[in-house]
């Protein structure tokens, strides 16, 4: 899975932030600030020029101090009474339609998505997640755009505002109210969601006893036997049983089948195992040494754009470390303590430059290296792997090891270091040929977590975004129509998706300059690599972006969400457990728009005229 | 009727204006107004002449671009001044999906009231408005007569000391005026102070003790309505059981301060006669009509 930002621990990004990071309590505190400076400003300004100076100054006043008045006399029974009407104002809207929507997309998705595939239950999750996403966030859009825009339409908002109910509980309300449609419909989705995919990854095998061949031990005596299942959904698997009939099947297409002999030839194959995986992954941090045996911070690229993966050389000293922290022997406290062994996982990416040995795989090797400079570097010996593109490669490296100069070793005592510490060094063994590896491509593995709760927290990920969209909709909803305030948040989302390339044109990251500069550039046909002309023209377009449209940019990219990152899809898609640390940081995000997004709406609702 | 203001307005003006800030109607020009505890005041006047404007600025639903309006002695745009106020609009605007129970509901809990009481206070208004039968109902499927009870028991639901109604008898057939206006008077009787608006005449002269006639956004007379109908150099004698003899000699009578005076006052003048003369001087003549302080 890729990982292009190290996730961290809740405490440390609430409060302090990571080396290039603010803290999120910071963060929240300066952008909370800004927005109210430009508030008091803009609301001053309006005021001023219309009711003059002075007065304006009493009204911007008087309203602010009313405001945090108000919002100490908060009832929780009127911001109910607003939630309920936004429920029953969502049923009245059908929201129930949506239900139908994805079940109907569910009953239609069989026809395209195929169980016959190298990975089915990434298609398939990737699918019914995605589809998920892209209803709820639709449902939230229509739900918290259209509300309050309604009531003014049919001016029942006139009778509500005349009663002694607080702006702030007309927008708090509406938001928990949708937020709690939301959260119905989410499960009812989640819920048919793993239902769909774990009934349409389901199949079963049966045993084919004319490919049985017994397998002897040098003794010559029967210990088990070897065969193949039957061909079903497209694959078939190969099996081992031992003396007693029982056993386990290759992995094929990402699970297994458990076999179970009920005596007299007969075999009961278990449905599909380990479709679905919530691997715990714990990272460590790489770095490389290059051909000529130089350490470097990344490795050579082979030309292709994304620099997220770096690739080094075969047959040379080319070499990709691992450094991994906090190692002890204790990873599977269920396995005795004499048998345990490091659970590692490597995903090599495999680049050609020329063909090699036909049907043969390249061949890869790991070692593993105490980083104690007190150990002289002590070094197991090379353990050798064949490397399949883009796969997720298990291993459990057993804890007697040998050292280089064939002395036994204990992998626990001897590689790892008094502070925890081991290195895993990994090598492409085939001439012209590379490796490429990300950070994340080498994890130590933990036991797995539970598929189901994963699964949840992709959904609460679902979730946080609906939760977002649902505030910023009601928030602008109190300012515009419906429809203005629809396309508002569709931009709003469109802008948090693609927000880091905002920031990187606003602060000059990217290549063609700030917008005013762009459409210079479009008009002129000049691509993103030309020099501009030294005109007046040009340097008032580019003094215009940088001055006035690139600071405008950053400010609003900081009131922005990073809808991109919220998504979890892909953990559940490529098999690995959703961390709680994610799912905190999203829910503590969302928590916080939903506070700063209801005092904005507050001021909005109570500084317009309801009976305009 | 007490001496305690409960309502005022000073030099209250509103212009309407469009997207870009013109100017497109002044429906309000500088209203005085006052209207005191147990009182049933009546805005009078003609479609558009600015008493449903009035009715939004003293509700805080539109802000007053000159002027202020006070209700309690607090601005208008004060929320906590709603606590002890009821509103009927113009029409019932209110959430047809939800049934008669459901919006009594809605609305009580909005003025955080504890749910037995809420329940108490439903019970007695779905009764008082008459609408056991279809309290279960949706308020889409309502009549006009209905959705506008309804909507009078909505403005009830805390029990206000100040009611305001915007044309509170609009769509009503007679029986359900007459209803209306009945339960307006045994809210004078209850001590609530009534602030009403029509352009029906009979309404505001069967129920008003005040009145205030607007005109194009002009006050044109305000007082109390028994004064404004009085005719004051004509007498009128009403009497009965009269003789011939006794009638013929009734100068006699009383010039001498004899006999059984039955009546003996100003006729008035209809209301409506009043109002068609004020709008015929008011066209003839723009501005503020003599009389008016
Ligand atoms: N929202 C509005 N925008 C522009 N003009 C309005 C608006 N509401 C009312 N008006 C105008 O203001 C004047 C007074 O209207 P209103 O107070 O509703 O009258 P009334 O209730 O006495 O019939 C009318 O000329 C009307 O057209
Ligand atoms: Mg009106």
């Amino acid at each position: 899975m890729v990982v292009e930002q190290q996730l961290l621990p809740y405490f440390q990004w609430l409060l302090t932030g990571g080396e290039k990071s603010l803290g999120a309590l910071p963060s929240f505190a300066f952008v909370f600030l800004g927005v109210a400076m430009a508030a008091l400003v803009i609301g001053f300004a309006i005021a001023a020029s219309r009711y003059g100076f002075l007065r304006g100054g009493d009204v911007t006043y008087k309203t602010i101090s009313e405001g945090l008045r108000e919002l100490l006399q908060t009832s929780p029974r009127r911001v109910w009474a607003i939630a309920r009407l936004a429920i029953k104002e969502s049923l009245r809207r059908r929201v129930a339609v949506a239900l139908g929507v994805f079940f109907l997309v569910l009953l239609f998705a069989n026809w395209f998505l195929s169980t016959n595939h190298q990975e089915p239950a990434r298609l398939y999750l990737s699918f019914v997640l995605t589809a998920s996403t892209y209803l709820v966030l639709g449902v939230a859009l229509l739900l918290s755009a259209f509300s309050l825009p309604g009531d003014f339409k049919t001016k029942t908002i006139y009778t509500v505002v005349t009663k002694p109910v607080r702006a702030g509980e007309i927008i708090l309300g509406r938001i928990i109210g949708f937020m709690i449609v939301i959260t119905v419909l989410l499960a009812i989705m989640g819920v048919g969601s793993y239902i769909f995919v774990v009934r349409s990854l389901d199949h079963s095998h049966t045993v084919e006893l004319e490919s049985f061949q017994v397998v002897a031990n040098p003794a010559g005596e029967e210990v088990g036997k070897k065969g193949t299942t039957s061909r079903d959904a497209g694959h078939r698997h190969e099996l081992t049983l031992d003396k007693d009939g029982n056993g386990e099947t290759t992995v094929e297409n990402g699970h297994t089948h458990r076999i179970e002999s009920l005596g007299e030839n007969k075999y009961r194959v278990s449905p599909p195992l380990g479709f679905i995986r919530a691997r715990v992954p714990q990272y460590g941090k790489l770095r490389f040494i290059d051909r000529s045996g130089a350490a470097k911070d990344t490795g050579i690229s082979v030309g292709s754009e994304w620099t997220y993966r770096s690739f080094i050389d075969g047959n040379t000293p080319a070499t990709a470390i691992w450094t991994f922290d906090n190692v002890s022997d204790a990873v599977d406290p269920n396995v005795p303590e004499d048998e345990r062994s490091l659970p590692l996982s490597l995903i090599v990416r495999v680049f050609k430059t020329h063909k090699g040995v036909i049907g043969q795989a390249l061949q890869g090797t790991i070692q593993l290296r105490n980083p104690d400079p007190a150990a002289n570097g002590l070094t197991s010996e090379p353990l050798s792997f064949d490397a399949q593109d883009q796969q997720v490669d298990d291993f459990n490296i057993p804890r007697k090891q040998y050292s280089q100069s064939r002395q036994e070793i204990d992998l626990f005592k001897d590689l790892v270091s008094k502070d925890g510490k081991i290195e895993v060094l990994v090598k492409c063994l085939d001439r012209g040929q590379y490796f490429g590896f990300a950070q994340a491509d080498c994890y130590i593995r933990h036991p797995d977590g539970s598929p189901i709760a994963s699964f949840a927290k992709v959904c609460v990920s679902i979730w946080v975004q609906a939760v977002i969209v649902v505030s910023v909709g009601v928030t602008i909803s109190t300012l515009v129509s419906g429809p203005v305030a629809m396309l508002f948040v569709v931009g709003f989302i469109i802008l948090g998706f693609w927000r880091q390339d905002f920031v990187d044109i606003a602060t000059g990251k990217s290549y063609g300059g700030g917008p005013a500069e762009s459409v210079v550039r479009i008009a002129t046909q000049a691509n993103v690599m030309v020099q501009l002309e030294d005109t007046l023209l040009n340097n008032l377009v580019t003094g215009f972006d940088k001055y006035f449209a690139k600071p405008i940019m950053w400010a609003v990219a900081q009131t922005l969400p990073d809808f991109r990152s919220f998504s979890t899809v892909r953990y559940a898609a490529d098999g690995y457990n959703v961390p709680w640390d994610r799912v905190f940081q999203d829910v503590t995000v969302c928590l916080g728009y939903v506070v700063g997004l209801s005092i904005i709406g507050y001021f909005l609702l109570r500084t317009r005229e309801v009976a305009k | 009727m007490s001496e305690e203001i409960i309502l005022q307005t000073r030099a209250l003006s509103k212009v309407y204006r469009d997207f870009w800030g013109r100017q497109k109607v002044r429906a309000l020009k500088g209203l005085d107004l006052e209207v005191r505890r147990g009182e049933v005041f009546g805005l009078l006047g003609p479609n558009g002449s600015g008493k449903t404007t009035t009715i939004k600025l003293l509700l805080g639903l539109l802000f007053p671009t000159e002027g202020e309006a006070l209700v309690f002695g607090k601005p208008a745009s004060d929320v906590a001044k709603n606590e002890r106020l009821g509103y009927l609009p113009e029409e019932s605007y209110l959430y047809r999906f939800l049934t008669a129970d459901e919006t009594l509901d809605f609305y009580g809990r909005l003025f955080d009231m504890p749910s037995d009481v809420r329940r108490q206070r439903i019970d007695e208004l779905i009764e008082m408005v008459g609408l056991q039968k279809a309290r279960k109902r949706q308020l889409q499927e309502y009549s006009k007569g209905m959705t506008r009870r309804i909507g009078l028991a909505q403005a009830l639901i805390n029990d206000p000391e100040l009611i305001m109604l915007d044309e509170p008898t609009s769509g009503l057939d007679p029986i359900g005026t007459r209803e209306m206006k009945d339960m307006i008077l045994r809210l004078k009787d209850e001590g609530k102070t009534i602030v009403m608006c029509s352009h029906l005449l009979a309404d505001v002269q069967d129920v008003c003790d005040r009145i205030a006639i607007l005109h194009q956004g002009e006050l044109k007379e305000l007082g109390r309505v028994d004064e404004l109908l009085k005719v004051a150099d004509v007498t009128q004698i009403r009497a009965k059981n009269l003789s011939v003899d006794c009638q013929r000699e009734l100068r006699d009578v009383i010039s001498r301060h004899h006999g059984e005076l039955v009546s003996l006052d100003n006729p008035t003048t209809t209301l409506e006669e009043l109002f068609l003369e004020i709008v015929r001087d008011s066209e003839a003549r723009p501005g503020r009509r003599a009389g008016v302080k």
